[in-house]
Parts: C-alpha cells; sequence; structure tokens
C-alpha cells in the first residue's frame, strides 16, 4: 500500500536524521582523536570535524605520556567490577529474601528500603565523606566499592523479577530437601539470567562514571578512576583538545564494547524486571 | 571533631572494614631503622613531575638512613583533599602547598615555624616575595624552590607597528591605563577579528584571583582590608576596584579579547598580547624567537602590581623528625637542585644565588623582569589571612560575572558579603585560637 | 519447623544489604540532619556549636541558593517533558519492525554508555565560541546566516539551555529502551481489538497505547525529575554555575559550600533540602499515579 511506503520512508528519514544527531558528538570526539590538537577546534565547524584527513596516532602516544592511563584503567576496572560481582550477590541475596521468604519485620524492613530508595547519593555525600574519613578509609579502593555494593534499587529490580517465578520452581527444589540457599543458587539464579544482565549492565553504567564521590575521598593517583583523570586532563595548561578527546575514546571502548555484547540480554531484561514500571 | 558527628559504635563493621581498609593501602613497608618521610607534592606538568622525581631518588642514595616517598596530588582541588586528609589524620611529614593557603593551613594547627631548622644563609638568600608569602605572625612557615612570574607577553613588531617605539621594560615605566586602552584601540583596528588581548580565560579556578587582583590593587583597592583582616567593605568594593574592573570588562565588552579556547590564541599570531604566566615562556619562545618581548602589567592609578606565589614546602604538626624533613628542603634549595626545577617548569628562582646561574633569570636576560617585579615590591601576596580559601573563591565567582557582563559592582558587593560572613562566622579568625 | 528455618534465613541472606543501607546511607542521613543544625567548618580549630535554624535561615536568604533551586525547577520542568516526548517518539519509531532497528537502537542509547564527566567536555568544545565552534556554525548554516555567533557556556540566557540540550542527548537513549520495553508487553490483541473498531493510528495511540504505557511513562518521568534536581556533573565541568548564577544546582552549592568554602555545615543543609525536594517529588508522584489508578 503506498500509504504504507509514505509512512515507511518518513520513519526511516527521522530515524536517519535522529541517529545523524545522536552520533555527531560520538563522531566528533573520534575524529577528533586523530587530529593534530590544534586543528580540532579549528575544523569543527565544517564537515572536516567529523572525518580526520590524515590518521595521527600522536595523540594516543600522548595520552601514555601524560597520563598513566593503565593505572587508571585498572583502578575503574577493578573498582567497578567489584561492585557489579558482589552488588549482584548481596542484592539479589536481599531481593530473594524479600520476594520468597517468611521472616519476621520483612515487610517493615522492605518498606525501608523502598524509603532510602529515593535518597540520592548526592544529598548524604558531605556526611558519608565524614564518616569514611573518620573510619580511616580515605583515599583507597575499599571506600569507592563498599558504600555502593547494597543498593535500594538493584533490590527493588531483583524484588520485582523474582516475585514473578513460579513457585512450581523452589517446590521441586524443596522437596529434595535443598536448603533455602541452595535453592536460590541451583533453581532460582539460572532462571533470572535477564535480571541479572540488567542489574549489572545499570550498576556497570552508574559506578563506571561516578565522579563526584572519588573526587572527594581520592587523591592518589593510585586509586583514582578515570572520570577523574579526565577533568584533570582538561584542567592542566597546554589544553591539547587531541589529547582530551584520544583520551576519551580509550574510557569509553571497554563500555562500549561490554554494551555491545550483552545488549540483547539487557534489552531483555528491561523488559521482564519492573524497570518499565 | 564534635561530639555530633560521632558515630553509634558498631564494633563489627569497624573489624571488617579496618580489615579491608588496610588491604587497600599501599604496602611498601620500609625497613625499620631508616626514617621514612612522606612528602606530597602537586602533580604539575610533566618535565617538573619528572624532575621532583629526580631530585627525590638522588636525595635517597644520598642519604642511607633516610626515605623519602613521594606522592602526587592532582592540582584540581588540591585544598580540599588536604583537607579531608587532615580529617582523616593523615597528613604527610612534608606537603607542598599552594603558597595563599599557608596561612589557613598554620591556623588549623597543621604547619610548624621553619625558621630555627632552616639555615639562616638559605633564608637570606631567598627572593623577597617568597620570604614575604611565607612569613604570618613573625613566623616563617613555607619555603617555595621558585617562585612564579606574572606580565604581558607581546610581540615587538606588532607594537612597533601600532607605533610603540618606546616599550616599557621595568614596572616604574608601565604604561599608564589610558596608554593601555588606547593601545588595545589602536591593534584593534589592525586585526582580522578584532580580538588582540589574550587573558587565559580558559585557565581554571585560581587564575582568576592570581591574575586579575593585581588589577585591582594598582588601582588602589584590593581583596580585604590589610590592616586587620576584618572586612573587605569599601576595599573589594570601592570605588577604584570597580573601576578596575570596568575598565577590564570593558576589554571584554568590545570585542577586544581573545576566548582562546584552544590556548593557542597567542602562538598562532590571532593576538599581539598575552596577559600569562612565566610557564608560558618556552612555548612563546618557539613560536615567535626575537620578536617575543615581556612586559609589565599597566599602571591603573598607583603603580604597575603584579601576582606573586607559587607551590611551597611545609613540615607538618605530624612530622617526627621536622630536623630531617628540613634536610629534604635545604637539600631541594640548593642552587643546582634550584636550577634543575627553575628549568624544568621555567619558573623563577627562588634564591638569588641560582637566579645568578639561571640565563633566563639574571640581569639582561629575557625574563629578569620578573625577577625585579619580585623583589622590588611589585608583586603583591595574595592577602595573609586563614580566609583566603574563601576570599578566592568569592572573587572567582565574581570575576566570572563580570566577565559575563554583570554590574561590576553588584558583583563585587555579592563577594565582599561571602567574605566578610565567613570572618564573622570564624569570629575573625584569631590567632589564638591556634595556640592551644 | 520448616517456618522457623526460614524466619532466620531470610534475615540472614537480606542482612549484608540492610547493613549496608544502614551503614552508608540511613546514618549519614541523619549524619546530615544533624550537622545543619550545627556551625561545624573543615578544619577549623573554633568549637563546634548548636546553631539550630540558623543555616537553613542562611541559605534561604542566599541568592545563589534560591537562584539554584530556581534552575533545578526549570531544569527538571524543561527536560523532563522535551525527553519524554523524544524518547517515545524514537520508541515508536523503532517499535515497527523496520529494517535495521536494532542499529538504530544501538546508536540512541550510546550517549548513555558515555561518563557525563566525558560528555561535558566533549561539549564544551561544541559550544565553542566563534563562528569556529560546532554549535554556532550548526545555528549560522541552518537559519541561513541569521544566527550570530554567541558563546553559550557564559551567555546568561544561553547557557542553562546549552546543559539541558546536552542532559537531553545523553539521557534520552535510556528512556527510550524503557519505553521500548513497556511497549513490547503490550498485548497485540488490544491494538487488533482496535483495528477492528475502525481506530485510527492518532486515535489508537490515544486509547490503546498511551493507556498502557502509563505505569512506564510515570516511572521515567519520576527517575528523570529525581536525576533533574541531582545535576552536579555537567555544572562542575562546563560552568561552574556561571554566568551570573545562571547554571548554578543545589548540588553544585552545597559542594561549593562544604569543599570550596570549608562550610561543611551548609553544604549539609543544602543536602537536607534536596532530600526534601526529592520526596515530595516521590509522594506525589505516588499519589498521582495511585489516585489515577483508582479512577480507571
Amino acid at each position: 500500500m503506498p500509504h504504507n511506503i509514505v509512512l515507511r520512508l518518513t520513519s526511516y528519514a527521522a530515524l536517519v536524521v535522529a541517529a545523524l544527531l545522536f552520533v555527531a558528538p560520538l563522531l566528533f570526539m573520534f575524529a577528533g582523536s586523530l587530529k593534530p590538537d590544534d586543528q580540532v577546534l579549528l575544523e569543527a565547524g565544517s564537515w572536516r570535524a567529523f572525518l580526520p584527513d590524515t590518521i595521527a596516532w600522536q595523540n594516543y602516544l600522548d595520552v601514555f605520556a601524560r597520563v598513566r592511563f593503565g593505572r587508571y584503567l585498572m583502578n575503574s576496572l577493578f573498582i567497578t567490577s567489584m561492585i557489579v560481582a558482589a552488588g549482584l550477590i548481596v542484592n539479589s541475596l536481599a531481593g530473594y529474601a524479600f520476594a520468597r521468604l517468611q521472616w519476621t519485620g520483612r515487610d517493615i524492613l522492605f518498606a525501608g528500603v523502598l524509603t532510602i530508595m529515593i535518597v540520592p547519593l548526592e544529598a548524604i555525600a558531605v556526611p558519608l565523606f565524614y564518616q569514611v574519613t573518620l573510619f580511616g578509609w580515605r583515599d583507597t579502593y575499599i571506600v569507592q566499592i563498599l558504600p555502593f555494593l547494597a543498593n535500594a534499587f538493584s533490590i527493588y529490580l531483583f524484588y520485582t523479577f523474582f516475585i514473578g517465578l513460579p513457585r512450581e520452581l523452589e517446590e521441586a527444589a524443596r522437596i529434595d530437601g535443598a536448603s533455602v540457599l541452595r535453592t536460590f543458587v541451583s533453581v532460582i539464579v539460572p532462571n533470572s539470567k535477564p535480571v541479572f544482565a540488567t542489574v549489572a549492565i545499570l550498576t556497570f553504567l552508574m559506578q563506571w562514571g561516578a565522579f563526584l564521590w572519588p573526587l572527594m575521598v581520592t587523591s592518589g593517583e593510585a586509586v583514582r578512576p578515570l572520570p577523574l583523570a579526565v577533568s584533570t586532563f582538561h584542567s592542566l595548561p597546554p589544553l591539547q583538545w587531541g589529547d582530551i578527546f584520544a583520551f576519551g575514546v580509550m574510557m569509553v571502548s571497554p563500555v562500549l564494547i561490554v554494551f555491545l555484547l550483552f545488549q540483547r540480554w539487557f534489552v531483555r531484561g528491561v523488559v521482564a524486571t519492573g524497570i518499565k514500571g | 571533631m564534635c561530639n555530633a558527628t560521632r558515630l553509634p559504635a558498631l564494633p563489627g563493621i569497624a573489624l571488617l572494614t579496618w580489615l579491608l581498609a588496610a588491604c587497600g593501602q599501599d604496602t611498601a613497608a620500609p625497613t625499620a631503622d631508616v626514617t621514612v618521610l612522606q612528602v606530597w607534592a602537586h602533580a604539575g606538568q610533566a618535565t617538573e613531575r619528572e624532575t621532583l622525581q629526580q631530585q627525590v631518588e638522588r636525595f635517597n642514595r644520598q642519604q642511607a638512613d633516610v626515605q623519602v616517598q613521594l606522592t602526587f596530588i592532582p592540582e584540581r582541588s588540591y585544598n580540599a583533599q588536604v583537607q579531608a586528609a587532615a580529617i582523616a589524620g593523615d597528613l604527610p611529614d612534608v606537603l607542598e602547598f599552594d603558597g595563599p593557603f599557608l596561612y589557613n593551613y598554620v591556623w588549623q594547627g597543621h604547619l610548624i615555624p621553619l625558621e630555627t631548622l632552616l639555615a639562616t644563609d638559605l633564608q637570606l638568600d631567598l627572593l623577597q616575595s617568597i620570604r614575604a608569602q611565607g612569613t604570618w605572625h613573625n613566623h616563617f612557615y613555607g619555603i617555595g624552590s621558585f617562585d612564579s612570574g606574572l606580565g604581558m607577553f607581546a610581540r615587538r613588531s606588532l607594537l612597533m607597528q601600532a607605533g610603540m617605539k618606546d616599550l616599557p621594560l621595568h614596572p616604574k615605566d608601565a604604561w599608564s591605563v589610558v596608554q593601555f586602552n588606547a593601545l588595545l584601540n589602536t591593534l584593534t583596528t589592525r586585526d582580522p577579528d578584532g580580538a588582540i588581548l589574550d587573558l587565559k580565560f580558559n585557565y581554571p579556578d585560581e587564575w582568576f584571583t592570581y591574575a586579575f587582583s593585581p588589577l585591582i590593587q594598582s588601582a588602589g583597592g584590593d581583596l580585604i582590608n590589610r590592616e586587620d583582616y576584618q572586612s573587605a567593605r569599601e576595599i573589594l568594593n570601592s570605588p577604584a576596584a570597580v573601576f578596575a574592573m570596568q575598565n577590564l570588562q570593558n576589554w571584554i565588552n568590545k570585542g577586544w579579547v581573545d576566548l582562546n579556547v584552544d590556548d593557542a590564541a597567542f602562538t598562532t599570531g590571532r593576538v599581539a598580547l598575552s596577559w600569562a604566566g612565566h610557564w608560558e615562556y618556552q612555548r612563546y619562545q618557539e613560536a615567535w624567537g626575537d620578536d617575543l618581548v615581556l612586559l609589565p602589567l599597566p599602571d591603573f592609578g598607583k603603580g604597575s602590581r603584579t601576582g606573586q606565589g607559587s607551590w611551597v614546602w611545609g613540615i607538618t604538626r605530624y612530622c617526627e623528625q621536622p630536623r630531617t624533613a628540613a634536610d629534604f628542603l635545604e637539600y631541594l634549595l640548593q642552587p643546582g637542585q634550584v636550577l634543575a626545577m627553575a628549568n624544568a617548569n621555567g619558573a623563577v628562582p627562588a634564591t638569588a644565588t641560582a637566579i645568578k646561574q639561571s640565563a633566563l633569570y639574571r640581569e639582561g636576560g629575557p625574563l629578569h623582569l620578573f625577577v625585579v617585579q619580585l623583589n622590588e615590591g611589585y608583586a603583591v601576596p595574595r592577602p595573609q589571612t586563614p580566609a583566603y580559601p574563601v576570599i578566592s573563591n568569592a572573587f572567582r565567582r565574581a570575576f566570572a560575572d563580570i566577565r559575563s557582563r554583570d554590574d561590576v559592582r553588584a558583583a563585587l558587593d555579592r563577594a565582599v558579603q561571602v567574605i566578610d560572613q565567613d570572618i564573622r562566622d570564624n569570629r575573625g579568625y584569631p590567632f589564638t585560637a591556634i595556640q592551644d | 519447623m520448616l517456618a522457623d528455618h526460614q524466619r532466620l534465613t531470610g534475615l540472614l541472606l537480606a542482612a549484608p544489604a540492610l547493613l549496608g543501607l544502614l551503614v552508608f546511607v540511613a546514618i549519614p542521613f541523619l549524619l546530615a540532619l544533624t550537622l545543619a543544625f550545627t556551625n561545624l567548618r573543615l578544619g577549623s580549630p573554633l568549637p563546634v556549636e548548636f546553631v539550630g535554624f540558623d543555616q537553613f535561615r542562611r541559605i534561604f536568604s542566599d541568592p545563589a541558593f534560591l537562584r539554584a533551586l530556581v534552575n533545578n525547577t526549570v531544569f527538571a520542568l524543561l527536560v523532563v517533558p522535551l525527553q519524554t516526548a523524544l524518547a517515545l517518539a524514537l520508541a515508536l519509531l523503532l517499535q515497527q519492525r523496520l529494517k535495521g532497528r536494532v542499529l538504530f537502537r544501538t546508536l540512541f542509547f550510546m550517549p548513555v554508555v558515555f561518563p557525563l564527566s566525558l560528555i561535558a567536555v566533549i561539549w564544551i568544545l561544541i559550544y565553542a565560541p566563534g563562528p569556529n565552534g560546532m554549535m554556532n556554525h550548526f545555528l549560522t548554516t541552518i537559519s541561513f546566516g541569521a544566527w550570530l555567533p554567541r558563546d553559550f557556556l557564559h551567555d546568561p540566557y544561553l547557557a542553562l539551555p546549552a546543559i539541558m540540550l546536552t542532559s537531553i542527548w545523553q539521557g534520552t537513549g535510556f528512556q527510550m529502551l524503557i519505553l521500548l520495553a513497556g511497549l513490547q508487553t503490550i498485548p497485540d490483541e488490544l491494538y487488533e481489538a482496535a483495528r477492528i473498531d475502525g481506530a485510527g493510528r492518532m486515535a489508537t495511540f490515544l486509547h490503546v497505547t498511551l493507556p498502557q504505557l502509563r505505569n512506564t511513562l510515570i516511572f521515567v518521568v519520576l527517575v528523570t525529575t529525581i536525576l533533574a534536581f541531582r545535576l552536579f556533573d555537567q555544572v562542575q565541568i562546563m560552568t561552574h554555575g556561571g554566568p551570573r548564577n545562571a547554571t548554578t544546582t543545589v548540588m553544585f552549592e552545597a559542594v561549593q559550600a562544604a569543599f570550596g568554602r570549608q562550610q561543611v555545615a551548609i553544604g549539609a543543609a543544602m543536602s537536607v533540602v534536596l532530600f526534601v525536594v526529592v520526596l515530595v517529588i516521590t509522594l506525589l508522584q505516588q499519589h498521582v499515579a495511585r489516585h489515577e489508578r483508582e479512577i480507571s
């Protein structure tokens, strides 16, 4: 039907225009990372902004010369993966306990978790900062990991997913005499991959970009994550835009790869969990 | 620490977290009979970091029983990080810090006096500006191996074309504000985009206080009343200060100032003048060679004034071997080491002895003007009060507003209010508070 | 017997998470509440005193803080509807089973993957002043020269919109994905029924899609609103709250107070205000959601 074809064409046109707008800044960064520093801004106003005429890897070498990129990357990877891994365990167990087990105080505590969900980190950043410095945790990995393991939002996501699972799953295992923990590990977890993927990716995205907290609690290069390196880089004259962009590309590549690999799981997880409301 | 911030006792968590925290710390354990000095320094340019690293290594090789452990801290939010470390009780033995924060740190009780620890000869050899900045309530707390120079880099040829035959090479001959405005007006007509002045608007934070409060002082105002450091009223918002800032705002409004997002305004020839510090000399020299000339900042009425102050070393109260720490500082202040650092970062060497050996800074050298400014009183230390962090924060905010064409008087009024409020909150920052 | 066993197990399983939330969220929040009533300053040798509501009185007479509240509100009022509408439009486009939709979906989502601190730095350059700046050039081109180059991030009228645009660009992909998931759960029978009833596209959208998406939309709007009140990273990196407080936010003011001026108590008071604002929004939203549920 011609009506349908027109609709299709307009849809495509809209999608293409939107995609161009969404991708342009990223292309700008990628192209800029391959240009000599003084050309980045000079060419920002032409189509050349998105297309380097010569490919120069110098900026990438500069990054390694100017900051210990490897160190920052390792820090970010370590901190983020610890939070994701340990957070999945801690929060899924809590979500399971709230969704499927009967115990005293459960309902009151769950209400407490829901309230805590709305406390932004920023609102407690200052006292939390005081607290962790009193603990003597300033400038460690632990101060960047431990406060973020337990996460009310993750617990809530697990809760909504687990509560929708059929009861029969556990009953079969329980007849075999398996313990609660064992049932959880061998029956519930294998059936809950989408929610684990969703929570993992969400946590990863949130923590990979963490900026305010590490800025407050770390000082040495030894434990600082990547986002702080960007800002250090940005404030160190002379400003070299090519280097900054090269840094950005290097910083975002690992996340991009992780996302592209797992995005199918992620989308399925979003459909399956309570995120959609 | 006040009682309100004490946490409920959580012994189990405390134990757990202690274990975890222990895992997170560096475990480069020194051997028992060696004195370890923890040293914090700012992470400056790469060459600067490497030089300090090498100096520390050489010092460690020379001293069998002393081991200096160096940690670089990023410049951004350096003060916040020092404050955080202070709360946690893990300030190092030797702390590098930005000069004007000295008074705040002394007031908080972190630093000890150096005058009895350091050799007298060395103290007399220092630039006058470093002695002035490091001294507070008759004690000397901070020693730097270099100081900073602020001036105006220019291209001689462009000034010649604009009819400027005799360039002012000494601060006493600096252009008056009228002459300077006229010069800008001439230069702008010969420039394709009309922007002929670089004020380093691309720099962050502290630059604005450092670079532009001298303008206010040259006009007769200041950041605070230096008689008792109790108020900025009718000083920072005095007619003189307003005049100076209005004049600067006028340069911006007329489109004479290059916004310099790429930090290449001067090197690519877009502007004739660059209001900048010693650290730009190398780059500018490479770009323009003999055409480059260094000039004093314009005189806004009470003589040319300029900024001073850079990173200095102090010994903290937590240092158990102050004498050993002083040895380390004396080592860094040896002429050879001072020159090595000055060569690395291009700054003004801190001692007269080192200056005589510096091709750039000795009499007749291309940057000798910076030495004259620092030694002959043209350089003004930033306010010597614990309130400085607040003063600078407030002024920077006002400056940002002025730059965005806000009413000058209103912007300065707001800064005055913030500063005076803070001083009241701290009961005037009584020096007696640190005696106990 | 089994019930007793479960009773303990449930608490044990939840204990690590609950302990974490207690130590790192609940206690700091109570601490914030306490600090806000003192005059605590970072590192000051002067004694700490309780000052009652003084800090609150002070921040509510501080023009910068009041401006921050206004900015956060304006940001929320503009960004939330615009971003949600854009995300919904993209989700609807993608919901048609067109070829290449996975590619488009990935492209739209990509900015979400970028840390805000990096995005802010890229956009500083996009907003570069002068005719060479990308945004300036773009606007000049599409307006056939009518647009005169501006310094976006230092322009009192353009700075906040500039930050809004950056935020929308970054956040839309995430919303789109959630809405797309919501769209996929709408049963086909409903569309079928609408078609049999002879409903047009617009009618189907208004009477099938929107009502079915209601919960998803409420969720998306709530999260975006809360994020709008937490705005910090972009401001810290792109504008430092300026020009003339045009982009300052509650969080930026709190961090400035606590770390820039060492006034921890004032920072804590501002944090408490932020919490109250977020709490009120959440309660309001839940009230609205419940109310609507009762009607429908």
